[in-house]
């Protein structure tokens, strides 16, 4: 009864139109598991259940990914990680889910919209020891973060902006996190610039931070505080930081005086 | 510190030359040898001796009778045939060692030994440590299945016994019972390996451990789990059991060396290259650079390279020609070259021909994201070389695909400190800023002060690792009582020979 009514509520996530009423049958859906004893693997759970199980946290996944709720979508993410790595012999007829790499995937590219570097890693590092290379530099919904996270780190914007672009992103539920990463590329570029260039020519500047209108180019500056003038933006930070930078001698000087006394206390204890 | 670790090996060697066995003794000798040195261990509470016979192991397992001399060992130790520790013990043994040398040779050794070796029998220790020897034994004949099994019974047991003395045994038996579980298929990397198992028991090892302040077994299990969740890419937990565990400031010098290590592992895949620098640094350097240990040393060494490289830094010519690393660190070698004069072809080539190695060695994800750092030295490069330079020869130079590409790539350098310049959109240029004089910023005195630091934290670390004998003070105290007591009677005699001598000189000054 319980395994029916959870087959019901697949079919029912399945049809585009009931995104709105999806947590509430994934909810129910979560208690139908909690009853088949199957939201946790364990060593007797069938391979149907398995299968169940497996699926309506996919769903669950990928449906928080659109309805934009990452804190959940990372919860339904470490849920499958026990099924993830169960053995194959466990799936048996069943076979293995499907959207495994899509959700690690998706996963991927939410630790790099927020800029968690070192958890993108992990994870990798984990990917490959787990499943070998060749798999992963097979696997197109893998490779797309690791490509991003690649322009990324060296600072080929372009390339970061061509990737997020309608037809090179795999599937629609990686096309949401496409605005966070050109907010974030546009960040980047626009502290580059403050320190790259001494002035640039508005039009230019549309061109570089992938704007759309001059208007727009104007609008930005204005929230990053710089000024536009005849037509060119100039940076301010730049003039202010060297002030610092001269600045920064001079008071210094309280952090020598504090690091020599350390040394001659020091020298006091050795001597 | 590389010269006093040094010193302290040579140090231990020479005294085990002096006590411990001497070379030509049969390896039946060794082990039964070894039971008074645990016997005096545990009499005089003093967990050196028990490190000595721990030591012998080496010898032992190299000889060619070792199993024979086990047997021996096992039957020396345990007169009694029915008696069930020897039973479990032999069990283990190859089947004719078991029944005819426990029939025949068992009566004769316990005419000889029962009367000699009376005091060895119930001694807990003892049996810990053939079991130890038995676990040797059936790792070095592959015998995996039998051994981990083996070691699973044998580790409740130990952990039952709570005797200090029994410690640094305990912390061996817990290395070999990893270490059979490790080869046992499936092997690590699969999330089915048997490694996986284990880590229930040895996180209750390391509970028991810290509890009863066993500072051997804590840093042994600690530095086992760390590479059991190493290897099969769990970082995250590895990560956890860092943050709430803390590795105990007395632990053995290899141990303290494996947690290093694996620390600075941890940190470079996270990122964190400068604590991975450090952790690295001070692993390579107390670990032993000759001997059966070398291998730790290259594969820290390895490692160290990678983590250096990424923070932009360049290893010193000087790593790659000492003759333990040279053939070792071949691969690095060439990656560095190609790394440090900033081409990008040359790096893939290099990456790509020493793959196998660089993936056998767990270096290879660390390497693919050299990849940056190998284009910021190529912009670097060219800006060092060219006041100016166009995008388009950045391009063709850097083998980068666009100019857009190219501008991006030298803005992010140039916000990341890594080149002086400002970039000239309307003309494409990169134009470098000339260099201004670095001893008018506080640079200098930054770099000296962290040298400064250094050499500090390393004396620190010294002085805090001298180690002083258990009792040492008791004795002062006994020698300052004689002392004390041979000065009353040096007094009493001074004042008795003054009384004469004053005689004397009264005597003497009368008579002027």
């Amino acid at each position: 009864m319980a395994e029916h009514e959870l087959k019901q509520i697949i079919s029912q996530l399945e049809k585009p139109s009931n995104l709105q009423q999806a947590p509430k049958l994934l909810s129910r859906a979560k208690l139908g598991l909690l009853h088949l004893q199957a939201l946790v693997p364990s060593s007797n759970t069938s391979p149907q259940h398995l299968l169940l199980a497996t699926t309506v946290l996919e769903h669950g996944a990928l449906l928080s990914i659109r309805l934009k709720d990452t804190e959940a979508f990372t919860r339904y993410y470490q849920q499958l990680q026990p099924f993830y790595s169960l053995p194959q012999g466990r799936w048996q007829r069943a076979g293995k889910p499907g959207n495994q790499s899509k959700v690690t995937g998706l996963y991927l590219l939410l630790l790099l919209s927020v800029g968690d570097y070192a958890g993108f890693h992990t994870v990798l590092e984990g990917l490959e020891m787990s499943s070998g290379k060749e798999q992963i530099e097979k696997d197109e919904l893998i490779q797309y973060p690791v490509r991003l996270e690649q322009a990324l780190m060296e600072g080929s914007y372009d390339k970061v902006w061509g990737e997020t672009k309608g037809e090179r992103v795999p599937s629609e539920e990686f096309a949401v996190f496409s605005e966070v990463l050109i907010n974030t590329i546009r960040s980047e570029i626009a502290s580059c610039s403050e320190r790259a260039y001494p002035s640039l020519p508005i039009s230019n500047a549309k061109n570089l931070l992938f704007l759309d209108s001059e208007g727009a180019v104007i609008q930005f500056a204005q929230a990053r505080g710089w000024v536009a003038k005849d037509g060119r933006i100039y940076f301010p930070q730049q003039e202010a930081e060297m002030l610092a930078a001269e600045k920064d001698v001079m008071s210094s000087s309280n952090t020598v005086i504090e690091n020599t006394l350390g040394y001659a206390r020091k020298l006091e204890t050795i001597v | 510190m590389a010269d006093k670790m040094d010193i302290d090996a040579a140090n231990g060697e020479k005294e085990e030359g002096k006590i411990g066995p001497a070379p030509g003794l049969p390896t039946e000798r060794v082990i039964t040898n070894n039971f008074n040195l645990i016997n005096q261990a545990v009499d005089s509470f003093d967990a050196r001796f028990t490190l000595r016979a721990l030591r012998s192991i080496a010898t032992i397992r190299k000889a060619a009778n070792f199993p024979e001399a086990l047997a021996i060992g096992i039957r020396t130790a345990f007169p009694k045939p029915q008696n069930n520790a020897r039973r479990v013990l032999e069990e283990m043994l190859p089947e004719g060692m078991r029944s005819s040398g426990g029939q025949q040779n068992g009566s004769g050794e316990a005419n000889g030994g029962a009367v000699k070796e009376q005091d060895v029998v119930e001694i807990a220790e003892v049996w810990a440590y053939l079991g130890v020897l038995v676990q040797v034994y059936l790792f070095d004949h592959q015998e995996y299945q039998r051994g981990a099994d083996f070691s699973s019974n044998f580790v409740d047991k130990i952990r039952s016994f709570n005797r200090r003395t029994m410690d640094p045994i305990g912390a061996k038996a817990y290395f070999y019972y990893a270490l059979f579980h490790e080869n046992l298929n499936p092997l690590p990397p699969s999330k089915q390996s048997p490694v996986i198992d284990i880590r229930p028991k040895l996180l209750a090892a390391l509970r028991s451990a810290v509890i009863r302040k066993d500072d051997e077994t804590q840093a042994a299990v600690t530095v086992l789990l760390l590479r059991n969740y190493i290897s099969t890419a769990d970082i995250t937990q590895a990560d956890l059991l860092i943050a709430q565990t803390q590795f105990p400031a007395s632990a053995a010098n290899n141990q303290v060396c494996r947690y290093l290590y694996y620390l600075g592992r941890i940190r470079a895949i996270q990122l964190a290259y400068t604590e991975a620098h450090a952790n690295l640094e001070s692993a390579t350097r107390k670990s032993p650079t000759a001997g059966p240990a070398v291998g730790f040393y290259q594969q820290a060494t390895k490692l160290l390279i990678v983590v250096e490289l990424l923070m932009g830094d360049i290893p010193e010519r000087s790593t790659f020609r000492q003759p333990s690393l040279e053939s070792a660190l071949h691969p690095y070698f060439k990656l560095v070259q190609a790394v440090r004069v900033g081409d990008l072809q040359a790096f893939l080539k290099c990456v790509h021909a020493f793959e196998q190695q660089f993936r056998s060695d767990g270096t290879y994800t660390l390497i693919l994201r050299l990849r940056q750092n190998v284009i910021k030295t190529g912009v670097r490069m060219l800006s060092l070389s060219y006041s100016r330079i166009s995008l388009r020869d950045i391009c063709t130079r850097l083998h980068i695909s666009s100019e857009e590409s190219a501008e991006y790539i030298t803005a992010k350098a140039i916000r990341d400190g890594v080149i002086e310049a400002t970039l000239d959109h309307t003309h494409g240029h990169l134009i470098t800023t000339p260099a201004r004089d670095a001893y008018s910023t506080t640079e200098p005195s930054e770099a000296f002060h962290a040298r400064i630091e250094a050499l500090l934290g390393m004396r620190d670390e010294c002085v805090m690792a001298m180690r002083y004998p258990m009792n040492k003070h008791r004795q002062e105290i006994a020698e300052a009582a004689k002392a004390r007591e041979r000065e009353r009677e040096l007094a009493k005699e001074i004042v008795e020979g003054d009384a004469d001598a004053d005689d004397g000189d009264e005597g003497g000054f009368e008579g002027m």
